[in-house]
């Protein structure tokens, strides 16, 4: 059976290295990308089962991943949102764009597995 | 070239201005060669010293990931997180790379919950770091002491709060807020003992802080704030106030009722708020009885409070500043009126009946 494939759009690169280690412990294919452009990009290319996103990114927001997944791929694929504090009112423009979950950080990887399982399995 | 041009030209044959314009060209051509050609070996040296970051990272990130991961049981070390451990301990000597391995784990604190955290706080004592962070605290630079403090509190080192604690009074505000914000975030409502020795001012914005920082706390059970709102420093009573309002101290009222004199006129309208918000009827009567005497602030504060323990016995005092000289005042002790005897507030208004609503909507609006 092949491997869920999952793309991690995250601007902080030893938490992409830190859960990019963690998932593909639970068997999944991780796809990396540094800023929105590339989450587009990989997302595009590589049809993922499952899109993690921060909002705040370079070039392109989270917001604007989810935008483009919902209405220009017009896509159902799972999206989860990280978070900071303060950042209430994107989670919410988060949830009304399409986001299917979504995590405050800090957060525990441990809790993250936990979401991704629930949403692919 | 000055000595060239001036033995083939003579000062005399030109005149002083035209000398002294190629003196001041040729000083300026030099100083633009000797600054491109710094600012050029600067620019390669902050490149260099870039990329030498960025591979540091590059190579210490996947060993900070694998100690993570080595071990299922934050509190134990496994024989491959004392292996990483030795293989970084020696790096970690140099302040370059010491530097990129804190903003690592850094990053990773700021953006990781539960074991993991617990795991990067053993990496940070085990490796060492702790000590070159609790060095910082002795430096004679208080940027650094700011930032050394800031680290403890990140990796929340609680073992320090000793050496940490006689900074809450540092001459630099920046070190004072970070010795406020260790304090708070890592000993929660008990950490706010460094208020019953401080001296110095608590700015609005530490105090807006710390605050945030207490909301977060999952045990919301708060200590004695009585010491606090009998501090010398108005600033402690201040935030002492602000406590009592959003921990609802209700026990404190009485005090409150003392702080009533304060000589500080800030103090004395925090005070009124607070007891507004406590429902502290007793200040009603005492601060009816002294009203001429209070500041048209204070005033103002006491007339907010009326309109929300007002007793149908308080309508001759409302009535009486009706036309006070504030219109603050004026438009309260309406509301006010309306509240309690809304007839009374039909004569003032001495508009016909199918006007009332109106009139009433525009001067009172309803909250």
């Amino acid at each position: 059976m092949s491997k869920h494939k999952i793309v991690l759009a995250e601007d902080n690169s030893t938490l992409s290295l830190l859960l990019k280690f963690r998932l593909e412990r639970e068997g999944y294919q991780l796809f990396l990308a540094e800023d929105g452009n590339q989450a587009i990009d990989l997302i595009q290319d590589e049809k993922p089962d499952l899109v993690l996103t921060d909002v705040m990114m370079p070039y392109k927001s989270g917001l604007e991943v989810i935008s483009h997944i919902r209405n220009k791929l017009e896509k159902e694929t799972p999206v989860i949102v990280f978070s900071s504090a303060g950042q209430e009112e994107m989670v919410l423009k988060a949830f009304s764009l399409g986001a299917n979950d979504f995590m405050g950080k800090p957060f525990s990887p441990n809790e993250l597995v936990i979401r991704v399982n629930r949403l692919l399995n | 070239m000055v000595a060239v041009f001036s033995r083939f030209y003579s000062p005399e044959e030109f005149p002083f201005l035209i000398y002294l314009t190629w003196v001041t060209s040729f000083v300026l051509f030099v100083s633009f060669v000797v600054l491109s050609t710094y600012l050029i070996k600067l620019r390669k040296a902050l490149r260099r010293k870039e990329k030498e970051r960025k591979d540091c990272k590059l190579s210490y990130e996947p060993f900070i990931i694998e100690y993570l991961y080595s071990s299922e049981d934050p509190k134990v070390l496994t024989e491959r997180q004392h292996e990483i451990i030795e293989t970084l301990k020696p790096k970690i000597q140099s302040a370059s790379q010491r530097k990129v391995i804190i903003s690592i784990l850094y990053n990773l604190m700021n953006e990781v919950s539960g074991e993991m955290a617990e795991s990067i706080k053993l990496f940070y004592y085990k490796t060492g770091l702790i000590e070159y962070g609790v060095a910082k605290l002795q430096n004679k630079n208080w940027y650094v002491i700011a930032k050394g403090i800031g680290e403890l509190t990140r990796f929340n080192i609680k073992e320090v709060h000793q050496q940490v604690e006689p900074f809450v009074n540092h001459e630099r505000k920046e070190v004072r807020s970070e010795a406020h914000m260790y304090m708070v975030n890592l000993f929660h409502f008990e950490g706010l003992t460094f208020l019953d020795n401080l001296d110095v001012p608590l700015s609005e914005w530490n105090q807006i802080q710390l605050l945030e920082v207490l909301q977060k706390i999952d045990n919301q059970s708060i200590c004695d704030i009585k010491p606090w709102l009998n501090s010398k420093n108005d600033t402690v009573v201040i935030f002492a106030l602000k406590l009592a309002e959003i921990y609802n101290q209700y026990e404190v009222n009485t005090t409150l009722l003392g702080l009533l004199n304060h000589p500080n006129k800030n103090i004395r309208i925090a005070v009124i708020d607070a007891l507004t918000h406590l429902y502290g009827i007793e200040a009603v009567e005492k601060l009816k009885a002294n009203f001429n005497n209070l500041s048209v602030e204070e005033q103002i504060s006491f007339f907010q409070m009326l309109e929300k323990l007002v007793m149908p016995t308080d309508e001759p005092f409302v009535e009486a500043h009706l036309f006070h000289k504030n219109f603050d005042i004026q438009l309260l002790a309406l509301k006010i009126l309306k509240s309690i005897n809304i007839d009374k507030y039909f004569e003032f208004s001495g508009l016909p009946a199918h006007k009332k609503s109106q009139a009433m909507l525009k001067l009172t609006p309803t909250n």
